[in-house]
């Protein structure tokens, strides 16, 4: 809002500002953003990064602080502490992120969504302004109950003081988080991590992978088309785990598992057991037409990288087929040796990241083509100073809302 | 495998609610037969549990993946919530809705079968999953119930009849859920540091997630600060709801969806 503007239209804007002036703000500032986003062109998106962030942080809570205190009084800290201020933002937030949620947030072939940055919400002047104007909403109303404190205002400070401190820690940690990958190869130390931008960064320590190992499923059995090579069955959704014994319908097909073998390949006419990499699995079944009564039995397989797949075609139209069996669970025994000469083993598995001098470890993924053969493990490591104040804010919140369902509950027909 | 004798699970609770409405029904001349209607529900959502633990047992995994198992747990839980909400509010015609509602996505499930699988992707292996989606599907549940009496309260305006205690059961609802509702986004971020290293990546389900908070949220604070002006609050809360079901199914529809990590429907 520039000052003349102000000048002009204070006879119209009458105390205290409501919903309709509310909304012409909020709209204001995002088409201000919009402004920005098609007139200034830069290519690095705005984020603060350490030491600037907590001087920001600081200075921001400062100035709200300053601004309750003594200016409450004026016309615009009244508006911001007061509900129309307040829901206009929630909405106007709402709207913003819902364009987050409708438009792939990727490269577009469209000029009007580039133009806008309509594919880069997150980095938009347009949603940054009505954020912050929702920030301030919410820390000015925060500071106000804190000051004013009542125990009846306790559910009301969870959630408010939770809710600003996740967001803004969430908001400004962006610039100083860190997330690097690096691929591991078993017996093999390793140092150089790369970030998204492909940049190498070496770690002040290296990874030594003595062992990767993946548990997996049983494959699936599927009907496939032999036309469009297809699955024909059940929309290709949920596919018959491959047991023996197992008897499974496909329309007027009865296909019963006579035998299933983990590591197998081709002898002959039949499968055998072998221990050697690459070794698929194969089952042996039986398919019965229980129109004709006709029976017929062959082997399939997966296939893996070393070996080819082999489908059993039941008739002109269908095939049947064994699916690559998807993981169950993956690990990798590492070490992590120091510059100093320590040694430190873990086991590093999808859900259970481990942590090492304010880093957080994590199983990422592996070489898909190799599967349970994969002597490469891919590491992920993160680093967000910012987390402690979030996990605050999220507990403050995590308070709040059982608060709130203790409150909800209270309520009754014959509340006042 | 279980899910062959769904139909049959399927039947038997369907019938036992069916007639169980038509007891309720009968109530509204005899009090007395109130009884037989809650016997003959319970019934019903006993038999529907118990299928449910014998699903959880064959597949060795908790059966909360596909859309199909998030109906399950939905069918279980608006009885639960009739209930409780009857014995506070004493609405007939919210516990037949419930019911009603909870018969219905049986129903999708009886049309739309599926062969569970039994298979879990590492990621959702996690101490996390199980108070993820239950807290979730219970806060969905409430939520589509503070809807229903948002229907109700906005066709009671029409015809005139509007009374004040229905935007107050509304709002009884609306708080429990979206306490709830805060509780399953915040176990989510929790989860997401844990598997996938940041607590929150704008994956489309979490934006339309955060959309189904703020919706709420706004229904709240207006409700807090404009006690009487009812119908645009019943406006917001219908349109809350409307948001709630795109998160819930419509995300797969929309152009970001290949884009999710919520989606597990192979």
């Amino acid at each position: 809002m520039g000052e003349s503007n102000y000048q002009v239209q204070r006879n119209l804007w009458d105390n205290p500002w409501g919903y309709i002036e509310s909304f012409f703000i909020g709209l204001g500032l995002i088409t201000t953003g919009f402004f920005l986003e098609v007139f200034v062109t830069s290519s690095n998106t705005f984020t603060l990064s350490y030491p600037y962030s907590v001087v920001f942080l600081a200075g921001y809570v400062l100035i709200l602080f300053v601004l309750f205190k003594w200016f409450s009084t004026t016309k615009l800290i009244r508006w911001l502490t007061k509900v129309p201020a307040s829901i206009s933002s929630i909405s106007l937030v709402t709207m913003m992120v819902m364009i987050m949620g409708i438009i792939p947030q990727v490269t577009s072939q469209n000029n009007i969504i580039n133009n806008l940055g309509l594919n880069h919400i997150t980095s938009n002047w347009a949603f940054l302004l009505i954020l912050f104007q929702f920030l301030t909403c919410l820390g000015l109303i925060s500071i106000k109950r804190i000051l004013q404190f009542k125990w009846a205002n306790f559910g009301f400070i969870l959630n408010h003081v939770g809710l600003f401190l996740a967001l803004i820690a969430g908001i400004l940690g962006t610039g100083d988080l860190q997330r690097l990958s690096i691929n591991v190869y078993e017996n093999k130390p390793s140092w150089i991590a790369t970030d998204a931008q492909e940049n190498e960064i070496e770690l002040p320590f290296a990874f030594y992978l003595k062992d990767f190992l993946i548990d997996e499923y049983n494959p699936k059995l599927a009907l496939v088309d032999n036309k469009t090579g297809s699955i024909a069955h059940n929309d290709g959704k949920n596919l018959y785990l491959i047991e023996k014994g197992e008897t499974y319908f496909f329309n007027n097909f009865e296909v019963k598992i006579d035998e299933f073998l983990p590591n197998a390949i081709r002898f002959g006419m039949r499968y055998e057991v072998v221990n050697e990499i690459g070794s698929p699995p194969a089952a042996k079944i039986t398919i019965k037409n229980t129109e004709t009564d006709a029976i017929q039995t062959g082997w399939i397989s997966s296939g893996s990288f070393r070996y080819p797949y082999e489908s059993f075609k039941i008739n002109e139209d269908y095939s049947v087929v064994m699916t690559i069996p998807e993981a169950k669970k993956f690990s990798s025994d590492i070490d992590i040796l120091t510059k100093k000469g320590e040694r430190i083993s873990t086991i590093l598995e999808v859900n259970k990241p481990f942590s090492y001098k304010g880093w957080e470890i994590y199983q990422l993924s592996y070489d898909d083509k190799m599967g349970k053969w994969s002597n490469l493990s891919v590491l992920e490591l993160v680093k967000d100073p910012w987390l402690p104040l979030i996990y605050i804010g999220i507990f403050m919140m995590i308070a709040g809302a059982i608060y709130m369902f203790w409150m909800g509950n209270k309520i009754t027909k014959n509340q006042p | 495998m279980t899910w062959i004798d769904f139909p049959l699970y399927c039947a038997i609770i369907v019938i036992l609610w069916i007639i169980g409405l038509v007891f309720l029904l009968v109530s509204y001349k005899k009090e007395a037969v109130l009884k037989v209607a809650t016997i003959l529900f319970i019934a019903g959502w006993a038999v529907l549990i118990l299928f449910i633990i014998k699903l959880w047992i064959e597949l060795n995994r908790p059966p909360m993946r596909t859309l199909g198992e998030t109906r399950l747990w939905y069918a279980i839980f608006l009885p639960l919530i009739g209930f409780v909400t009857f014995i506070r509010w004493k609405y007939k015609w919210f516990l037949a809705y419930s019911f009603v509602m909870a018969g219905m996505f049986l129903a999708i499930n009886y049309m739309n079968p599926e062969t569970y699988s039994k298979t879990l992707m590492p990621a959702l292996q996690s101490p996390w999953f199980i108070p993820h989606v239950l807290v979730y599907l219970f806060s969905y549940a409430v939520l589509a119930a503070s809807s229903i009496v948002a229907i109700k309260g906005l066709y009671d305006n029409l015809k005139g009849s509007f009374h004040i205690e229905t935007l107050k059961l509304a709002d009884n609802l609306v708080y429990i859920g979206f306490a709830f509702l805060t509780l399953g986004l915040l176990f989510g971020a929790l989860w997401a540091k844990e598997a996938w290293g940041h607590y929150w990546t704008w994956d489309p389900k979490e934006v339309w997630a955060f959309l189904t908070w703020m919706g709420y949220l706004i229904y709240i604070h207006y409700r807090n600060f404009h006690m009487n002006n009812t119908k645009q609050a019943l406006t917001i809360l219908a349109l809350a709801f409307v948001v709630l079901l795109v998160c819930w199914f419509g995300v797969n529809y929309l152009p970001v969806a290949n884009t999710s990590v919520h989606t597990y429907t192979q």
